[in-house]
């Protein structure tokens, strides 16, 4: 019989919905960037999750509807705040599009609050299996005052974790910010997250277009072209120092001092066994969790035919999702960190002693 | 978020989707009330030509040819004899296509099947038909024919006299290996339903909910063909053991109704999981027999089926009282014929007005909502919402799907 597989599942990409999660210190131009967004015509059937409606200042014109928590924009666009706690914001929209209460939305868009360290919506994505059966991280797009993002990244922790667990940056405020300066901070911002891809915003202009697909929209996307989730700027993934080297040689010459948080890509040649690649990270996890701000890799493991993807924020990781083919003749495992305060060798030996634990007690 | 948005609440005329994305819509003329027969046939110049058995007279068929899914064009569309007839199923091999007819009254005709050469779409050529008419008989419901040898059908007899006028349509076999002489080749009625049986007849449901021990689909796959899996009304899921064609032999039945509201539609196997879906057809408007249910049975033990779950409900306060019925029907039934999807992960059904969904059986015991679409009212729907009856997939995964009353037929793509 020609037809179809029986065994064909879901896509754990294509059927959930993708959210966005926007993120930035005080000041960064979240609000402006989220009135233009919602404004926008791509934004037709886009719920956007913001803190308050007063902050955005959505014109009555463009209300088509409203309630105490939610306004349907005359682009079709829906905005709500959220009340309660973020995971029964995002319960509870989906269950009011799936009566036809709201708008049949396609993607979400969530602010957090400046303050706000994103790790732990990131978290309640990937743990939260009641959630994670509707909706999946698209990315997280933090934006970077070019005025004020400097000093931010000096003296505020939380601002430097945005900037490392970001898959994009968006650099604000550019009109208005020294060019050297601009060029600085986007170095500074380079050499803490080299696999970001960095773009310029003025005036909250940025077009929703650049949001999309942060991760592929389907596994047989993510097959095409699993490199460019890795590493969406496009920077070298290449063993050896290059990446890190050159932004901490940036980060020294521009005189900062971001070392702390740095990252680097891990090759593997020999493919991982589920029991060594699954210690490794386990191990990892629980002695360095809270410094292992983003861990994203495409491996090869035995007995699988094509590579798995694997993605954590600090202590917790996404199920892992297995590709059905590898998309090139490179069948190497390679494995982006963003870490804190952890030497990249440390890492390096504890996945060699794991994988030597793993062959010295006769795995499978 | 506790109140709703005013203005956006559920509308008839709203149209809903989850990764459902809709590829065209065709009203077949005006014609677009629809049955459950559906059928694929990938013509010899290499076109897709999908079959649709219209639910009610005056039209018999009509083929479009979908072989640009955002694109269909009617080939042809045919006229019944008469107006008490409808065809309403329809099952195709090559080119070869069987049509059922059902009569409104017993002793009427045409009753049973006709067979038709659709070598040239355009032009259907009728070969033979089967007569299933007698005094107590309203003629064949629905086909099934995916072996191009027999045609396994829910239908009456000259001959079959029954013990309860509602139960005239039991199952029947019948050779079409010549196709202009089709002959009977087995039968097997719910003991108790024929005149003469010497069971007694079957306890009945309660008057609202009597709709007759009867089969509606008789489903029989190359994986078992010694096996006959029957939805059978009021009767239950029914497997027969049909080695032995002209003395089919029940193997179990499983009857879950009372205490849910009777009406059991399809028997799907997925033999390679030992499990069954087992569907209702909702046969009340305005949420009178909610719920209809999609049931996931485990069938490793055939002589012991035991349900293990439901496919999750869509919600009442939105569907029970938008218009028309509301409950599960019809399933697609991966026909083994190479023009149908097959998949034991993902099973779709259409539930009238609460559109087509698809769901993840993956963890049988949970299934997952993964898509859905609910058209929004078609214009000048008698029963004020859309009201899907049937679904096809195709094994480029394009899912069709068509209205019983006047909004025809739907193409839509699955991104899941």
């Amino acid at each position: 019989m020609q037809a179809g597989s029986l065994g064909a599942g879901a896509d754990p990409l294509a059927s959930r919905l993708p959210v966005t999660v926007i993120t930035g210190f005080l000041g960064s131009g979240k609000t402006t960037l989220l009135s233009r967004l919602l404004r926008h015509p791509d934004m037709n059937r886009a719920a956007v999750i913001i803190n308050e409606f007063g902050e955005v200042g959505i014109d009555h014109e463009l209300v088509e509807a409203s309630s105490e928590q939610m306004t349907l924009l005359s682009n079709g666009c829906l905005c709500c705040t959220v009340r309660t706690d973020l995971q029964e914001t995002l319960r509870e929209l989906f269950v009011k599009r799936r009566s036809g209460e709201v708008i049949d939305f396609d993607r979400v868009f969530l602010e957090t609050s400046g303050l706000a360290d994103p790790a732990p919506v990131l978290h309640s994505l990937a743990s939260d299996g009641l959630l994670g059966a509707q909706y999946r991280l698209n990315g997280v797009v933090t934006l970077v005052d070019a005025v004020n993002g400097m000093g931010s990244l000096d003296t505020m922790p939380e601002a430097a974790k945005q900037a490392a667990l970001a898959d994009r940056l968006v650099v604000t405020k550019t009109d208005i910010a020294d060019a050297a300066v601009i060029e600085a901070l986007e170095a500074r911002l380079r050499a803490m997250n080299p696999y970001a891809l960095i773009s310029r915003a003025v005036d909250g202009m940025l077009d929703p277009d650049t949001l999309r697909e942060i991760t592929p929209a389907s596994v047989k996307a993510m097959t095409q072209d699993p490199n460019r989730w890795l590493a969406g700027a496009g920077a070298e993934l290449a063993p050896g120092e290059r990446a890190s080297y050159l932004g901490q040689r940036l980060a020294r010459k521009n005189g900062v001092h971001d070392a702390a948080i740095h990252s680097f890509c891990l090759w593997f040649d020999a493919p991982f066994t589920w029991d060594a690649l699954t210690a490794s990270l386990q191990v990892l996890t629980a002695l360095r969790g809270p410094d292992l701000l983003r861990v994203k890799g495409i491996v090869n493991v035995e007995g699988e035919p094509g590579p798995v993807v694997i993605h954590g924020v600090q202590h917790i990781f996404h199920p892992p999702m297995k590709l059905e083919r590898w998309h090139d003749a490179d069948r190497r495992s390679r494995i982006v960190f963003i870490v804190r305060n952890i030497p990249r060798a440390s890492i390096e030996s504890l996945f060699g002693a794991v994988g030597t634990l793993g062959a010295s007690t006769g795995g499978p | 978020m506790a109140s709703t948005l005013p203005g956006a609440g559920s509308r008839p005329e709203q149209t809903l989707a989850l990764n459902m994305r809709l590829l065209a819509h065709h009203e077949l003329q005006g014609f677009g009330g629809i049955g459950e027969g559906m059928g694929m046939q990938i013509t010899r110049d290499q076109r897709r030509v999908l079959w649709l058995a219209h639910e009610s007279a005056p039209k018999n068929f009509t083929a479009v040819d979908v072989t640009d899914p955002r694109s269909p064009k009617v080939v042809v569309q045919t006229e019944l004899p008469h107006a008490k007839v409808r065809s309403n199923s329809l099952d195709i091999v090559g080119d070869t296509m069987i049509v059922a007819y059902q009569t409104r009254e017993v002793g009427m005709k045409p009753a049973g099947f006709d067979i038709f050469d659709i070598g040239t779409p355009e032009a259907p050529r009728l070969v033979s038909h089967f007569d299933a008419s007698g005094p107590h008989s309203r003629g064949v419901h629905a086909v099934w024919f995916v072996d191009g040898e027999f045609v396994h059908m829910a239908g009456g007899a000259a001959d079959f006299t029954p013990t309860h006028p509602a139960d005239d349509q039991f199952y029947r076999i019948v050779d079409v290996r010549n196709p202009s002489r089709p002959v009977e080749a087995g039968r097997w009625w719910y003991p108790g339903t024929r005149v003469g049986d010497s069971a007694p007849p079957p306890q009945r449901m309660e008057p609202k909910f009597d709709l007759g021990f009867r089969a509606h689909n008789t489903n029989v796959f190359p994986e078992r063909p010694d096996r006959a899996y029957i939805g059978y009304i009021d009767g239950g899921a029914v497997i027969l053991d049909i080695a032995d064609k002209a003395n089919p032999k029940l193997v179990t039945i499983w009857r879950y109704s009372p205490p849910f509201n009777g009406f059991c539609h399809t028997v799907l196997p997925l033999f390679d999981r030992g499990l069954l879906i087992v569907s209702d057809e909702c046969v009340r408007d305005d949420g009178g027999d909610w719920p209809k249910l999609v049931r996931v049975v485990d069938a490793r033990m055939e002589t012991n089926l035991v349900p293990i779950a439901t496919f999750p409900l869509a919600p009442y306060n939105t569907f029970a009282h938008r218009g028309g019925r509301s409950g599960a029907h019809n399933l697609h039934e991966n026909l083994p014929v190479p023009a149908s999807w097959r998949s034991d992960r993902i099973i779709l059904g259409t539930f009238f007005n609460q559109g087509v969904r698809a769901y993840d059986i993956s963890d049988p015991y949970q299934p997952r909502e993964a898509a859905y679409f609910v058209p929004g009212a078609p214009k000048m729907s008698p029963a004020g919402a859309v009201q899907l009856n049937d679904v096809y997939v195709d094994d480029r995964r394009i899912v069709y799907t068509v209205d019983r009353f006047i909004g025809g037929l739907y193409i839509l793509e699955m991104t899941i």
